[in-house]
């Protein structure tokens, strides 16, 4: 399948020095979900900067949609993507109507009426951008992004400074709209890059850490299971003398399995010492965790 | 060119919003072109004629009376300055807005190159400074011609001169959007980029005889305007818009 969006050997430098890209190579293939997960100052927003074409890459290679940034196909590469800034401000003297007139002039189609539904901003048609409360902003973006139906979304913290109200509205469109696009969601939330998207790239310092099916990094972590006995004590003990690990959890121990399927035998020897196992619950790993070990590594 | 319609059009919108910046954009002009000059010249009617032994500059080898150091000298100054001025404080307000409030982000997600937003921003000012000063520039040059100051072959040129300084001024606030980060260094720019052309203009308006002086002048604008546009060209970026 073709990538719709290529970094090779990109690495982007600011004038003032700053390497906030260092050959960085990824490539996302057309309908896949991508998160880009990173600290603050990973690279995450140069690197939807460099798609979108506001900057060039120092060095390497970038395409959307097979064109380079100097390719003349770019333009209507451009013409195929729908991107949301991060928090962008918004005109006190322009209204919603006439954003999106502009926005359809510009991507030279889009249904303005089927969008305004869609999203709900039909009160809203009317009133300047700045007057809207942040929900209704971040929606009109989405909106404007969408409008043209775009093949590739690039999502810049979408949902970032929303309240948890507007934030799970917003995400419920996302969802909807990220159906058959290829898109690349750059995000601080790990929950909303799990519920959203397939694969993540792990950024850091301007580099790849990782690019992975989320299904395949649970692998990497060992599997945990909370562990709970009427005396702590002998349950402790008991482990200890099967030479294994654990970390607390108040009452109960955390266990890191390297084969989840030895826990029934683990849990008939214990039961066999006359440890009273009264509770034993797996614990799926959270990209949070994933996400931290491929950080701290 | 149908991005920049497209923008131009949304620019325009906007201006038209801004009723209250709109009226206090009348003020300068009105000032420079009508209030100021025209009382200038009943009071110049009473003054002496200058003696012939006088050494004056080549620029005031031709003129006889204060009707001619007007018309020649002092209004001309008021025309350059009023169209040098007038587009600055128009660019400062719209570009260092955008900036400021971030709305840039906003037309970046856009298919648009920084070119176009550019084009559309300086080309929507030049037509608001056009609006502005020229209603009050026909409302001067009326006045002269009934006082039979100027002819109407001066008054073109005259007009010439301010359209040569409206556009001068246009390219170089594209250099200043470039440049300037906020209000006060737009300010700052807008003297340091500004003082030198008016300086240069005072020095033609001095140096150079009769009315060649006035198209001496707007040629001069013009290569400035040129220098300012090739000067961008080489610097305008995305990332200097936009930082």
């Amino acid at each position: 399948m073709a990538s719709a969006i290529a970094f090779e050997s990109a690495s982007r430098r600011y004038r003032n020095g700053v390497l906030a890209l260092d050959a960085v190579s990824f490539s996302i293939e057309e309908g896949a979900r991508t998160c880009l997960l990173g600290p603050n100052g990973a690279g995450k927003s140069t690197a939807i900067r460099l798609l979108q074409g506001a900057l060039r890459p120092t060095s390497g290679r970038v395409t959307l949609l097979g064109a380079t940034l100097d390719d003349p196909l770019h333009e209507q590469a451009r013409r195929r993507t729908g991107i949301v800034p991060q928090r962008p401000g918004m005109y006190p003297d322009l209204t919603v109507d006439e954003h999106l007139t502009l926005a359809r002039r510009l991507y030279g189609r889009g249904d303005i009426e089927a969008t305004i539904e869609a999203f709900g901003l039909g009160p809203h048609r009317a009133k300047t951008l700045a007057s809207l409360s942040g929900g209704f902003q971040r929606r009109l973006v989405l909106a404007t992004a969408l409008l043209s139906q775009p093949e590739v979304l690039l999502l810049d913290e979408p949902t970032v400074g929303l309240d948890p109200v507007a934030s799970h509205d917003v995400e419920a469109m996302l969802r909807d709209a990220m159906r058959g696009r290829t898109t690349l969601l750059c995000t601080h939330d790990l929950a909303e890059a799990e519920a959203l998207c397939e694969d993540v790239i792990i950024l850091r310092d301007g580099e790849v850490l990782l690019h992975q099916p989320i299904a395949m990094l649970r692998g990497r972590v060992k599997a945990r299971v909370r562990v709970q006995a009427r005396s702590p004590e002998a349950l402790r003990g008991a482990l200890a003398r099967r030479g294994l690990t654990w970390t607390e959890d108040g009452d109960a121990v955390l266990l890191a399995l390297d084969a989840p399927r030895e826990m029934p035998d683990l849990l008939r020897g214990l039961l066999a010492e006359g440890v009273d196992v009264f509770a034993s619950t797996p614990l799926s790993v959270t990209l949070e965790e994933i996400f931290l070990e491929a950080v701290r590594q | 060119m149908s991005a920049v319609r497209a923008l131009l059009d949304k620019e325009f919108r906007q201006l038209g919003r801004s009723r209250g910046a709109l009226v206090s954009g009348t003020l300068l002009p009105l000032l420079l072109l009508v209030l100021v000059p025209l009382p200038q010249l009943v009071g110049l009617q009473a003054a002496p004629l200058l003696p012939k032994d006088l050494p004056l500059p080549p620029g005031f080898s031709d003129i006889g009376d204060p009707q001619g150091l007007f018309a020649l000298v002092l209004y001309p100054l008021f025309v350059t300055i009023t169209g040098l001025i007038v587009p600055s404080l128009a660019a400062t307000y719209s570009i260092v807005q955008e900036r400021e409030r971030r709305t840039l982000e906003l037309l970046v997600a856009l298919p648009l190159t920084v070119t176009q937003i550019v084009t559309a921003k300086l080309l929507s000012l030049l037509v608001l400074s056009v609006v502005l000063v020229f209603p009050f520039y026909a409302i001067g040059a009326t006045t002269l011609l009934i006082l039979n100051v100027i002819s109407v072959w001066r008054s073109a040129l005259l007009l010439l001169l301010l359209s040569a300084a409206l556009i001068c001024s246009t390219c170089i606030a594209l250099v200043l959007a470039l440049l300037a980060k906020d209000f006060r260094t737009a300010n700052n720019l807008n003297g340091v980029l500004f003082l030198p052309i008016i300086m240069l203009m005072a020095g033609l308006l001095l140096a150079v005889p009769g009315e060649g002086k006035l198209v001496v002048m707007s040629v001069a604008l013009l290569a400035c305007a040129g220098l300012a546009l090739v000067i961008a060209a080489r610097w305008i970026s995305f990332e200097r818009y936009l930082e």
